[in-house]
C-alpha cells in the first residue's frame, strides 16, 4: 500500500502521523511537523503521487495553523498535516515549486490571514479589493500593511513586445459569469493567463463564523447555484459526522435520488453552455429543455428552483411526495430517448470533433499537481471518485459506476459527462426499486455540536467539494473551510491554456465547466 | 442648420483639420465611385440632349427607390424569419406579440435602434469609426444595381455585371478593418483581422467556382446568364454550386464561419464599440450581404427569374429565400469553426477542387 510506504518514509524524516478513526474524523492520518520538514514531507508526498487536496488555515489566536489536506487516486487515504506558525509574524516556506495547485491555496491564505510564503512566485490578492483593511479571518483585527495589497503585479503592457494584454471578462460572453482572465496574447495566441477572482465574493467562511450553524445551511446551497444539493450534501454530512448521527437509511436513499437528479441537471446545464461557447445556438434550447424537467421534479419535492434548502442535519425536510417517483420514472424514460438524440446531433458532428478533439490536454501529472477532480479528473483515465472511494448518503447501499476514459482532451470531458449521465439514469432506476421505508430524519436533537473538527467530501457534478469545520462547543462555527472543485479545476487552466489559440482557450474553459460563485465562495 | 451643423462638426471632429481633410478625401472618394456608376446617364445626357435626361432621371429616381425598398423589405423579412426560424429549431415560438404574430416585430426594433444612443468609446479614431458603418454599406446598394429581378426588371445590365460586384464586395473587409481599427478595442481589432483574411481565403474559390458559369454561357452579364441556361446550371455545375455556396457562407461571415463577430471569443468582433443606428447600419449590410449571395447563387446556378406558371420576380425571389433558409438552418445548427481550420478548408481543399472543377469544365466543353 502507498500510505504505509509514505508513514515509512514520514517516520524515518522524523514527522510521526497518528491513525484516527475516519468514521469520527473525515481524515486518516493526522500529525504535526515542524516548519523545516515541511518541504521535505511535501516531497515525499509527491513521491507517493499524492495529489493535494486544500490548504486550511485556522486561527487560535496563540498560533496560526496550517493544515494541509493529500490523499491518493489508488489509494484514497487522507492525510492532515498540522503546522504551527506564530502569528506576529507568519512566514513558511511555500509549496508552489511542488505543488502548483498548493499556491493558489496560499495565496487564498495569504489573503485572509496575512500568512506570507518564502518562495511563492506571486502573492498578489485574489479576491479582496484595495481598500479593505483588515484580514478578515483573523480573530483579531489585525490590519493589512499597505505594501501587501497587490491586485495584479503590475502587469502593464510593454510597448517594445509584440504581445498585448487583453480583459477576457469579467463581462465576456464565454466566462458564463464573472470571471476575469487577464491574458497576454501574440497575435491569436495566448501566451500568459492571470485570473483575476473575486467578483462574485461574498466571503462565505467568515458569513459561517458569524451565523449559527442551521442559520447557515442555507448558503450552502448559495455557493454552487448548478448542482447546490452535493454542497448541502457535505454540509449536513460533516455535521453528522461531528455530532455523530445516524440518518435513516430511506433519508439516505432519497438524498442519493435527489443528488443524482441534480447532477444530471448540471451536466446538461454544461451541455448546453459548452457548446453555445463553441458556437451552436441550438442544443442549448434542449438541454434546457430537459434540465426544466428536473427542476420541475425537484420544485415538487423541495419548493424550490435553483437553490434548494432540503436537506437537513439528521435528514431531510419532508417526506417525497406521491407524484415524486412517478415523476421520476418519466423524467428517466423521456431522458434515455433524448441522451440518443444529443448523441446523434452531437457527438458525430465533424466541427464539433474538430474543435474539441486533441484540444486542451490535461494529463495526469498536471492534475495531481493541481488538484484536479471531478468528470475532468475522469477523462484523463484517473478512476477516483468521492462517490466511490468515500461512500456517504445512498452511495453506501448503491455502488455508482465510474465514467472514465483516456485521453484528457475536451472531447473526452464532453463524452465523460455524457456517459456520467447515463450512469447517473441507470443508478437512478437502481435506487427507486431499492427505496425503503421508515423514517426520512432522526429523533435526535443536538443544540451544540461537540468540540472536535471535521472533515467531510462530496463529488458534486464538477468533482470533490469537501469541507472542514472546527467547533469550539458554541453555535456557531469557529473554522469553516470549502474546497471548491471548480477553483482547483479553473487553476490548472493557468498551465494548460498556455501556448493555445483563443478560441481553444475558450473551448478548454468551457470544457472545465466553471462556477463563479462557486469558486469565489 | 448650420447651427446644428457646427454642433455636429465640434461634437464628432473637435475641428482637427487632419481629421476634416481625411473626411473629405472619403466623401470625394464616395462621390467618385457614385459619378463613375452614373457615368452613362451623364454622357447620354450631354449626347442626346434633355429629352433622354428626363426619361432616364425617372428611371433612375424609380431604381433609386426600388432598390432602397429591396434592401429595407428584406432587411425587415430576414429578421423576423431569421428569429421565427431560430425559434422553431431551439423548441420556442418566436416573436409573437408586436402585431399578428409578430410580423411588426422588426419595424418595432428598427424604431427602438433608432432611439437608441450613439456612444462613442473615448479614444476611438474618430474618422475611421464614423466612416465605417457607412461605407459598409455601399456595396450593398451598387451590387443591387446590377441584379435581374425579373425579364425586364434591372436597374441597369452592365456588360460586365460579374467583375462590378466581385470587385463591390471586395470592399466589405476594408469597412470592416475600418470598424475594427477605429474602435481601438482589442476585440474588434482581431475581429477585423480575422475578417480581412477570412475574405482574402475565401474570395479566390467564389471567383473560381463563377468562372465556369462564365464560360458556359459565355458572358459578363448577369442577364446574359440567366438567358443562356437552358437549365440551371446546378446541373452542370454541382461542384461549383456547392464551392460558391460555403464561400458565400463565408463571404458573409454566417455560423459556421463567423469567426470576426465569434460570440464566445471576441465578444462582438469588429462592431463590438457600435450602438445604436450605426450597429444597426452593420446589420441591415450583413442581411443584404446574405440577400446578395443568396440573389447570385440564384442567378448563376439556379436559372435566375425563370420558371414555369408564375411569373419571373416570384420565382427569383423563391429561390432566392429558399437558399437563404439554408443559410439560417446551418447558423443554428453548426458550431463554429476555429480560424486556422477555416483557412486550412480553403486553402488546401476549396481552392483545388475549385481549380480542378474548372479544368474539367474546361475540357469537356472543349470535346
Amino acid at each position: 500500500m502507498v500510505s504505509a510506504k509514505l508513514l515509512k518514509d514520514l517516520q524515518e524524516m522524523g514527522v510521526e502521523l497518528q491513525e484516527v478513526p475516519y468514521e469520527k474524523k473525515g481524515y486518516c492520518f493526522d500529525g504535526q511537523l515542524e516548519k523545516d520538514k515541511l518541504l521535505q514531507a511535501v516531497e515525499a508526498f509527491d513521491h507517493y503521487g499524492y495529489f493535494i487536496e486544500d490548504i486550511v488555515c485556522v486561527d487560535y489566536v496563540e498560533n496560526l495553523e496550517l493544515i494541509y489536506h493529500f490523499n491518493h487516486w489508488e489509494d484514497p487515504k487522507r492525510f492532515s498535516l498540522r503546522l504551527r506558525v506564530n502569528p506576529e509574524d507568519p512566514e513558511v516556506p511555500s509549496i508552489s515549486p511542488i505543488y502548483p495547485g498548493g499556491g493558489w491555496h496560499e495565496r487564498e491564505i495569504h489573503e485572509f490571514f496575512g500568512v506570507s510564503f518564502k518562495g511563492h512566485p506571486n502573492l498578489s490578492f485574489l479576491f479582496l479589493h484595495p481598500e479593505i483593511e483588515y484580514y478578515p479571518l483573523r480573530k483579531i483585527p489585525v490590519r493589512i500593511p499597505e505594501e501587501k495589497k497587490k491586485i495584479l503585479q503590475g502587469k502593464m503592457p510593454d510597448l517594445e513586445e509584440e504581445a498585448f494584454w487583453i480583459n477576457m471578462g469579467p463581462q465576456h460572453p464565454s466566462t458564463h459569469g464573472v470571471l476575469r482572465l487577464f491574458i497576454k496574447m501574440r497575435g491569436e495566441f495566448v501566451e500568459e493567463i492571470e485570473p483575476v477572482l473575486g467578483y462574485m465574493h461574498r466571503m462565505q467562511e467568515k458569513m459561517a463564523e458569524m451565523k449559527s450553524y442551521m442559520q447557515y445551511y442555507p448558503n450552502t446551497a448559495r455557493l454552487d447555484y448548478v448542482g447546490p444539493l452535493a454542497f448541502s450534501m457535505c454540509y449536513c454530512g460533516a455535521m453528522e459526522r461531528l455530532c455523530e448521527i445516524e440518518v435513516p437509511e430511506r433519508a439516505e436513499m432519497i438524498r442519493l435520488i435527489t443528488l443524482e437528479l441534480n447532477r444530471i441537471a448540471s451536466h446538461l446545464l454544461w451541455l448546453g453552455t459548452y457548446l453555445l461557447d463553441l458556437g451552436a445556438a441550438t442544443p442549448y434550447f434542449f438541454a434546457f429543455q430537459d434540465r426544466e424537467a428536473i427542476l420541475d421534479i425537484l420544485e415538487g419535492l423541495t419548493g424550490s428552483r435553483l437553490t434548494y434548502c432540503y436537506y437537513r442535519i439528521g435528514g431531510l425536510c419532508e417526506d417525497l411526495n406521491d407524484s415524486f417517483l412517478k415523476k421520476v420514472e418519466e423524467f428517466i424514460h423521456r431522458m434515455k430517448k433524448n441522451l440518443k438524440i444529443y448523441d446523434d446531433l452531437v457527438t458525430g458532428n465533424a466541427i464539433f470533433v474538430a474543435r474539441t478533439k486533441g484540444i486542451g490536454l490535461i494529463d495526469k501529472e498536471v492534475a495531481r499537481r493541481f488538484g484536479l477532480t471531478g468528470p475532468n479528473l475522469r477523462a484523463s483515465g484517473v478512476a477516483y471518485d468521492v462517490r466511490v472511494s468515500e461512500p456517504y448518503a445512498g452511495y453506501k447501499f448503491l455502488r455508482p459506476k465510474i465514467a472514465l476514459l483516456e485521453g484528457g482532451f475536451c472531447y473526452e470531458r464532453y463524452l465523460v459527462r455524457i456517459k456520467e449521465i447515463e450512469n447517473s439514469l441507470n443508478l437512478l432506476e437502481e435506487a427507486l426499486k431499492r427505496l425503503p421505508d421508515g423514517p426520512f430524519r432522526t429523533e435526535k436533537k443536538i443544540k451544540k455540536p461537540p468540540v472536535g473538527d471535521v472533515y467531510f467530501a462530496t463529488e458534486s457534478p464538477r468533482g470533490q467539494v469537501g469541507i472542514y469545520i472546527v467547533s469550539d462547543g458554541s453555535e456557531k462555527p469557529y473554522r469553516l473551510k470549502w474546497r471548491s472543485p471548480s477553483f482547483c479545476n479553473f487553476i490548472s487552466f493557468t498551465e494548460i491554456g498556455k501556448g493555445m489559440l483563443i478560441a481553444d482557450a475558450v473551448a478548454t474553459l468551457g470544457s472545465l465547466d466553471l462556477v463563479v460563485p462557486e469558486m469565489d465562495r | 442648420m448650420i447651427k446644428w451643423l457646427k454642433r455636429i462638426y465640434q461634437e464628432y471632429f473637435n475641428s482637427d483639420p487632419l481629421q476634416v481633410l481625411l473626411l473629405g478625401t472619403g466623401a470625394l472618394l464616395v462621390l467618385l465611385v457614385l459619378l463613375a456608376l452614373l457615368y452613362p446617364f451623364v454622357r447620354g445626357a450631354f449626347e442626346l440632349g434633355l429629352s433622354y435626361w428626363g426619361k432616364d432621371f425617372i428611371r433612375l429616381l424609380l431604381s433609386i427607390v426600388g432598390v432602397l425598398i429591396v434592401v429595407f423589405g428584406n432587411a425587415l423579412i430576414l429578421v423576423y424569419v431569421e428569429r421565427k426560424v431560430a425559434g422553431w429549431m431551439q423548441l420556442r415560438i418566436g416573436p409573437k406579440e408586436v402585431g399578428p404574430s409578430g410580423l411588426l416585430q422588426s419595424i418595432v426594433d428598427a424604431i427602438k435602434l433608432l432611439g437608441k444612443q450613439l456612444l462613442r468609446p473615448r479614444y476611438v479614431d474618430k474618422p475611421l469609426y464614423f466612416l465605417a458603418p457607412i461605407l459598409i454599406f455601399i456595396p450593398c446598394l451598387v451590387t443591387m444595381v446590377v441584379i435581374p429581378f425579373d425579364h425586364n426588371l434591372q436597374v441597369r445590365d452592365i456588360n460586365v455585371g460579374i467583375v462590378l460586384i466581385l470587385a463591390f464586395s471586395a470592399l466589405t473587409p476594408i469597412s470592416i478593418f475600418m470598424a475594427g481599427w477605429g474602435s481601438a478595442n482589442k476585440y474588434a481589432l482581431l475581429g477585423g483581422m480575422r475578417s480581412i483574411s477570412q475574405e482574402i481565403a475565401y474570395e479566390i474559390p467564389m471567383v473560381l467556382s463563377i468562372i465556369p458559369v462564365v464560360m458556359l454561357s459565355g458572358t459578363f452579364s448577369l442577364k446574359g446568364i440567366v438567358e443562356a441556361q437552358k437549365i440551371p446550371f446546378i446541373c452542370l455545375q454541382p461542384i461549383g454550386f456547392l464551392i460558391y455556396f460555403i464561400s458565400a457562407l463565408a463571404e458573409t461571415n454566417r455560423t459556421p464561419f463567423d469567426l470576426p463577430e465569434a460570440e464566445s471569443e471576441l465578444v462582438a468582433g469588429y462592431h463590438t464599440e457600435y450602438s445604436g443606428m450605426r450597429f444597426a447600419l452593420f446589420f441591415l449590410a450583413e442581411y443584404t450581404n446574405v440577400f446578395i449571395v443568396c440573389a447570385l447563387a440564384t442567378i448563376f446556378f439556379l436559372g435566375g427569374y425563370k420558371g414555369p406558371l408564375l411569373p419571373g420576380w416570384v420565382w427569383f425571389f423563391i429561390k432566392t429565400y429558399i437558399l437563404i433558409f439554408m443559410m439560417m438552418w446551418f447558423r443554428w445548427t453548426f458550431p463554429r469553426v476555429r480560424f486556422d481550420q477555416l483557412l486550412n478548408f480553403s486553402w488546401n481543399f476549396l481552392i483545388p477542387l475549385a481549380m480542378l472543377n474548372l479544368a474539367v469544365t474546361g475540357a469537356l466543353m472543349k470535346i
